[in-house]
């Protein structure tokens, strides 16, 4: 479904990603972990399309079409969703009225329909119908945040959920219902790329049924099965990148 | 190419067309008097406009009305198809088609009225053509007219007070509420005289309405020059809501002159949208507010093309305890430019002043200038202003679009989301089509 072939991006011309291989196909469950600044997020925002990172070499190709030079919104479109690692605040915009007219183009829903389904769905995420009154992101707690891009991930219903850190800054109940929220959104079908720094997040999750990828200086340099995760919790990634020579 | 009008030309002009007025209002002497010595005042009163040369102004009152325009509009279905058409997009023959409780449409020297109008008009609510005023109320009108202007102010005060034609009188009797909003229309179509209503508004103490002016339907204009003044007397306790829709074509130089005055405890909310300001717009309400009275100046003022937008606003706080806010949100897109300029004056103890500027550049080219004036001449008032001017953010535009938006979408609803909260008092018929013509602008679509 999506494949990445040796993508090499630059941001503020300086190059970040160093030729990223990745497949990843219908419904499987890959992890990217890796330290700070080894260009996660990068790989992620990429995908996603940010007009920020330019694609210096390599393709994106989503069902054997490249979506490398498509906007963002052609992207997620197609059926890729990035779940945000830092979601901003967009001021004066209602989170109803936004995710309405999301549903509308997307779906082909009518405005009515796409109310009742977002305050019906939104209760699973713990927010009520006037919390949707409030602006998108603003005076949003972290946890607050992440539940809300799930809450989007699972109105828009991606065929593959990129999902930024969708553990950090969260509050221990919000962790929780973010990390059966993702196991539910994969048992559906939908394939997820999850980038963390921890384990954690996958206590809800068949360790047998994923792949990890590590990633160092802009390369993923380790792919393998879920054993990885508790080893680098364990140990860091000192002995991975020790045995891999990076 | 055209030729050169002299001051002389433009007098004799004018004079044709007091007499012309005269006769067609059947107008009292003392009015007609009025108009001759503003008049008078005409060749000697300063410009005193950022836009207009002298030799356009003059050019202007030789040949006020602008070719090409289709004459003889009655109704919507007399437009132009391409006109007509986006009309439709905007919904808007639907609105002023629909009578809503209230609507008072103004035609050449008409108010057509509903039923439930008539009724009101019983209890206390007048509305009528301001000529007919003169003949009807003169005492009333004596006592209110041209009180808040002086005629030498400037070229265009002089000239709006010898020519005016057209606007509405408004006077509401002590106590009475309106419930439902007053919606007026201007479609006045007769060419030759310039576009310069006058509106008289008088709220006897603790009376209550809401006042809706405007034509949103960017037509119905033939002008190049639009002078409307207006004048509203707030006595004590009253409180009244004038909103100003605008939405003129791009070739109209529009130059409204509102003055109020404020009485003791009265509350005065002046909200203008100006969601097409034409050519230039040029504006500097004045008020005068009493003890503990308040006013309230929004502007909503969107930016296109070329358009140069100047709003200005002084209010002096002349009573204890007397407040006033000044408040704008503009789009600014394309080459054009808004300037506002806001001034508060404490004159009275425990008085408070606040003015806010916030404005979005949409383009490079954009310019927006903004230039808060506070003056106080008291120990105790409480004066403050901020200002912010921005853009929109390259991330909350990226989130936007990464949830399947496209760039243009995205950018509208963030537009809309940074006026919305000033448009909060605008009936809904109205807000959704100035959403739409928000929207329209946005996307380059008009």
């Amino acid at each position: 479904m999506l494949k990445v072939d040796n993508l090499h991006v630059n941001v503020d011309h300086k190059e970040i990603l160093k030729g990223v291989d990745l497949e990843v196909n219908p419904g499987e469950f890959h992890v990217v972990m890796g330290p700070n600044g080894s260009g996660k997020s990068t790989l992620a925002l990429t995908i996603a399309g940010h007009p920020k990172y330019k694609v210096k070499g390599g393709k994106i190709i989503l069902d054997g079409e490249e979506v490398t030079g498509l906007g963002p919104h052609e992207r997620v479109r197609r059926g890729i969703m990035l779940a945000f690692q830092h979601p901003p605040e967009v001021e004066g915009v209602k989170i109803i009225e936004f995710l309405q007219q999301v549903l509308v183009e997307l779906k082909g829903l009518d405005p009515v329909e796409a109310y009742d389904l977002i305050v019906e769905k939104a209760r699973e995420f713990w927010f009520k119908e006037e919390d949707l009154h409030r602006f998108v992101n603003v005076g949003f707690s972290g946890g607050e945040r992440k539940r809300l891009e799930l809450l989007q991930a699972a109105l828009i219903e991606p065929k593959l959920l990129i999902l930024d850190e969708p553990d950090s800054g969260v509050d221990v109940d919000s962790l929780s219902l973010i990390s059966r929220k993702i196991e539910e959104l994969h048992r559906k079908g939908i394939a997820i790329l999850l980038i963390t720094h921890y384990g954690r997040i996958l206590q809800h999750i068949d360790r047998e049924s994923i792949t990890v990828h590590v990633m160092k200086d802009g390369r993923i340099v380790r792919t393998g099965g879920g054993e990885l995760v508790d080893r680098i919790d364990r140990e860091g990634f000192a002995g991975i990148f020790g045995e891999v020579g990076a | 190419m055209t030729e050169t009008i002299t001051i002389s030309d433009a007098k004799a002009i004018i004079e044709n067309q007091i007499e012309e007025l005269a006769k067609r209002n059947r107008e009292p002497e003392w009015m007609t008097r009025i108009r001759y010595k503003a008049l008078e005042a005409f060749e000697k009163a300063p410009l005193n406009d950022p836009v207009i040369s002298e030799e356009e102004l003059l050019r202007f009152i030789a040949k006020p009305e602008v070719e090409g325009i289709p004459e003889n509009i009655e109704s919507l279905d007399d437009l132009p198809p391409e006109m007509k058409a986006l009309l439709d997009r905007l919904g808007i023959s639907e609105v002023e088609q629909k009578y809503i409780a209230g609507l008072a449409v103004q035609t050449d020297t008409g108010v057509i009225y509903n039923q439930f109008l008539q009724e009101w008009a019983k209890k206390g609510l007048i509305v009528l053509p301001t000529e007919e005023a003169v003949r009807k109320y003169p005492d009333i009108v004596k006592e209110h007219f041209l009180k808040l202007f002086s005629v030498d102010e400037s070229k265009l005060t002089a000239y709006h007070t010898a020519v005016w034609n057209g606007g509405i009188f408004l006077y509401v009797k002590e106590g009475l509420k309106v419930p439902f909003p007053l919606h007026l229309f201007f479609l006045i179509q007769e060419s030759a005289l310039a576009q310069a209503p006058h509106i008289i508004i008088i709220a006897e103490p603790n009376t209550e309405f809401h006042l809706i002016e405007g034509c949103t339907a960017p037509i119905l204009v033939k002008h190049s020059l639009h002078l409307d003044m207006t004048e509203a007397y707030l006595h004590e306790g009253a409180k009244a809501q004038l909103t100003v829709l605008q939405n003129w074509p791009e070739y109209v130089h529009t130059r409204p002159m509102t003055r109020a005055r404020d009485g003791k405890g009265a509350r005065f909310i002046n909200t203008t949208v100006g969601l097409g300001t034409g050519k230039s717009n040029v504006a500097n309400p004045k008020y005068w507010v009493e003890e503990n009275g308040y006013v309230e100046l929004n502007g909503i003022l969107l930016g296109q093309k070329d358009w140069f937008v100047d709003l200005g606003g002084e209010m002096y706080l002349r009573g204890k305890g007397a407040a006033g806010i000044n408040a704008s949100k503009s789009v600014i897109m394309d080459e054009s430019t808004v300037i506002t300029r806001g001034v508060i004056r404490a004159e009275a103890p425990k008085t408070k002043g606040h003015i806010s500027c916030d404005a979005l550049l949409l383009s490079d080219r954009a310019t927006m200038e903004t230039y808060p004036g506070l003056v106080s001449k008291v120990d105790d008032a409480e004066l403050s202003h901020e200002a912010a001017i921005g853009k929109i953010r390259d991330e909350e535009l990226f989130y936007l679009m990464s949830r399947g938006l496209d760039e243009e979408k995205a950018t509208q609803l963030i537009v809309k989301g940074f006026l919305e909260p000033m448009l909060k008092d605008i009936p809904m018929e109205f807000l959704v089509e100035i959403r739409k013509i928000i929207e329209l602008a946005v996307s380059g679509g008009m």
